[in-house]
């Protein structure tokens, strides 16, 4: 279990001296994806209990949130390219094509997976019995002198 | 502004003022114990803690300083303001354990936290301690002087009668009603800027027609010249990134997304909750709230660009009056609303950062330090003193040097978050994080945050124009793991029983 968190606490070091250097490199797409997997990785050991992470929790809202975010930069990059130095030909919502994916899938799909997921998945993130559980344990731990 | 709308804003901001002071004298009820008083702590519930959060984090720079920058370089400030998910994703990460170390001990502010996990290692909570201080004084001189200069200016007054009226009843009441009144202010501050928001974006849609008549104003304005200043547009400047380098895109989407769970207004606020099970309601109301707050500012900035594209008004000279202008076109409600929402960003803001530093001068540092404990009641006294000691040293200083609060402006949001990232971000999430890598992590903060401002003020340019903070924000958090991976001082094996449960929770 250990040996899994110090893996990832690794590879969040790496990736923020990745995406560091790849700012300065001007490469700024792909380290905004790479940012998504660094974000990714602190709510997966944020989320975990014990050690293992919900797999439903992993799949919505984790995922669901990484693939629109992924998603939402690289249909900016697309429409930005497509049409730069020219009006759009058309609109999404009114907006630039580029900056509609900032509105739908990064602010509204942001809110959608992890504001309202979270509060779907609540018991996957914490239960009542892993919560009360805890208190247990830590009444425990305080009861046999323990630094608590 | 008419002597109508003078009056009427006079009148809704004073209100706003006095409904503040009263609702921290009764929530001195609340705070009858330390914990209590300092934090807040366990005492409130998710809509309360959510609207607290929200208008903490949103400052008055939120409401009139990013317009400004919208209408001046597009888009890539957007990324910051739709950064709504941000409370959601500070949850996930940190939500369960921060409000966990609060079963096991009285934890009062972010110190008593850093002594828990590194074992009351007070280097650690020093170092934190001074880190936060620069980013929370500086936030609050900003607001001070920001707020004072816009109502000395709107209405006539003296300036420093201006400033030491409305931040003196921000310091009473926060003497009076200690970090539970101001959470409590806060979340009636955060309200205000919730309703007054939904009725300015109905507004711009009054007034512009919508983001397809923005769009096609902007698109085909071309060059502008009016009152002296010429402003160039383009359809680019409304692509998601704007006019500025893609990097800062990068920059702008990643420090306030990842940031918001190091900023201590929300670190703060999730051991403020009642009940942990109520972290993901909560998460919901300050994501609703930001929400509306954030997109307020978008289309405070896209309605001054509206105006100017389409020769209502002449190009801004100074970009940050877009906000003010963009509000003068909505009518008398417009400009009540507009003052009222700058007011409650500014005071909700202050009076967090006020409390925060008055705890680190008058708890966390002198015990860090070595200092005897005193008895709840003794640090209650000491924590009011010096709330009205720094508070009015904070007013006055912010009031007459000016050359402070610019300085001071270097260090903010990405300060704060190189004080916590390595203590609880690293430390809650980690079991091998050792207090080793984190004094380490912590000094490279406290040490870089200091040569960056000097390199800042003799206007050093860091590669690939990456602003200063987020390469010491990235040093930090380095070291921190580097070092922690070769040491074992408070982790691994060494690791207090009961932090491991939190860890594991």
């Amino acid at each position: 279990m250990e040996r899994k968190q110090t893996a990832l606490m690794v590879a969040i070091g790496l990736m923020w001296l990745a995406i560091l250097y790849m700012g300065w490199k001007g490469v700024w797409l792909p380290a905004m994806v790479l940012s998504v997997f660094l974000m990714l990785a602190h709510m997966v050991m944020g989320a975990m209990h014990n050690g293992k992470l919900n797999k439903k929790f992993f799949v919505y809202p984790l995922l669901a949130w990484a693939v629109l975010w992924i998603a939402s930069f690289l249909l900016s990059a697309y429409y930005a390219d497509a049409f730069r130095g020219q009006v759009p030909t058309f609109t999404i919502l009114g907006f630039h094509p580029s900056f509609a994916w900032t509105i739908l899938t990064y602010w509204i799909g942001g809110i959608l997976t992890l504001s309202v997921g979270l509060y779907a998945c609540k018991d996957n993130w914490l239960s009542e019995s892993d919560w009360e559980t805890f208190k247990k344990e830590i009444a425990e731990i305080k009861a046999q002198g323990g630094k608590a | 502004m008419t002597a109508g709308a003078k009056v009427l804003i006079i009148g809704f901001s004073f209100a706003m003022i006095v409904v503040s002071f009263l609702i921290g004298i009764w929530a001195k009820k609340k705070a009858d114990t330390a914990q209590a008083f300092f934090g807040g702590t366990a005492l409130f519930g998710p809509f309360v803690v959510g609207l607290s959060t929200m208008s903490a984090v949103a400052s008055a720079f939120a409401i009139v300083g990013i317009p400004g920058i919208i209408y001046a370089t597009g888009n890539p400030m957007s990324f910051w303001m739709l950064s709504s998910a941000a409370f959601g994703m500070a949850y996930i990460i940190l939500g369960k354990k921060v409000r966990a170390m609060a079963e096991l001990g009285p934890i009062s502010s972010l110190g008593d936290i850093s002594d828990l996990r590194f074992q009351n290692n007070r280097y650690i909570k020093a170092v934190m301690s001074l880190v936060l201080f620069l980013g929370c004084i500086a936030y609050l001189a900003a607001q001070i002087k920001g707020v004072s200069v816009m109502f000395a200016h709107l209405l006539g007054w003296n300036f420093y009668v201006t400033g030491f009226l409305i931040f003196g009843f921000l310091i009473a009441y926060m003497i009076i009603g200690g970090e539970a009144g101001g959470i409590m202010t806060q979340a009636f501050q955060g309200l205000i800027m919730a309703v007054a928001g939904i009725i300015i974006i109905i507004g711009f849609f009054v007034v512009t027609g919508g983001f397809g008549n923005v769009l096609d104003a902007v698109a085909k304005a071309g060059t502008i010249t009016g009152g002296g200043v010429t402003k160039k547009m383009s359809a680019d400047f409304l692509n998601a990134w704007g006019i500025l380098p893609g990097q800062l895109s990068m920059v702008y989407m990643l420090i306030p997304i990842l940031g918001t769970v190091g900023q201590p207004q929300v670190l703060t606020r999730m051991y403020a909750l009642k009940n942990p099970r109520d972290m993901p309601k909560l998460g919901l109301w300050a994501a609703l709230s930001h929400a509306i707050v954030g997109f307020l500012a978008i289309v405070m900035g896209f309605g001054a660009l509206y105006l100017v594209a389409t020769g209502k008004i002449a190009p801004l000279a100074k970009a940050d009056t877009a906000a003010a202008v963009f509000a003068d076109s909505l009518g008398i409600w417009g400009q009540l609303l507009f003052y009222a929402t700058v007011l409650a960003a500014a005071m909700s803001s202050a009076s967090m950062f006020l409390s925060l530093s008055a705890g680190i001068i008058s708890r966390d540092l002198p015990a860090a330090l070595g200092f005897k404990a005193v008895d709840g009641k003794t640090q209650i006294k000491r924590f009011r003193i010096t709330m009205g000691v720094l508070g009015v040293i904070a007013v006055a200083l912010a009031l007459t040097n000016d050359s402070m609060v610019a300085i001071l402006g270097t260090f903010g949001w990405g300060t704060l978050m190189s004080a916590t990232f390595p203590v609880f971000v690293v430390g809650l999430l980690w079991k091998r994080a050792s207090k080793e890598g984190v004094a380490t992590g912590l000094s490279i903060a406290l040490v870089l945050n200091v040569i960056c401002f000097v390199l800042v003020q003799n206007k050093f340019k860091f590669p690939g124009g990456i602003p200063w903070y987020f390469n010491v924000i990235v040093v930090s958090i380095a070291a921190t793991i580097i070092v922690s991976l070769f040491t074992s001082g408070a982790s691994g094996k060494n690791l207090d029983r009961a932090v491991e449960k939190v860890i594991d929770l």
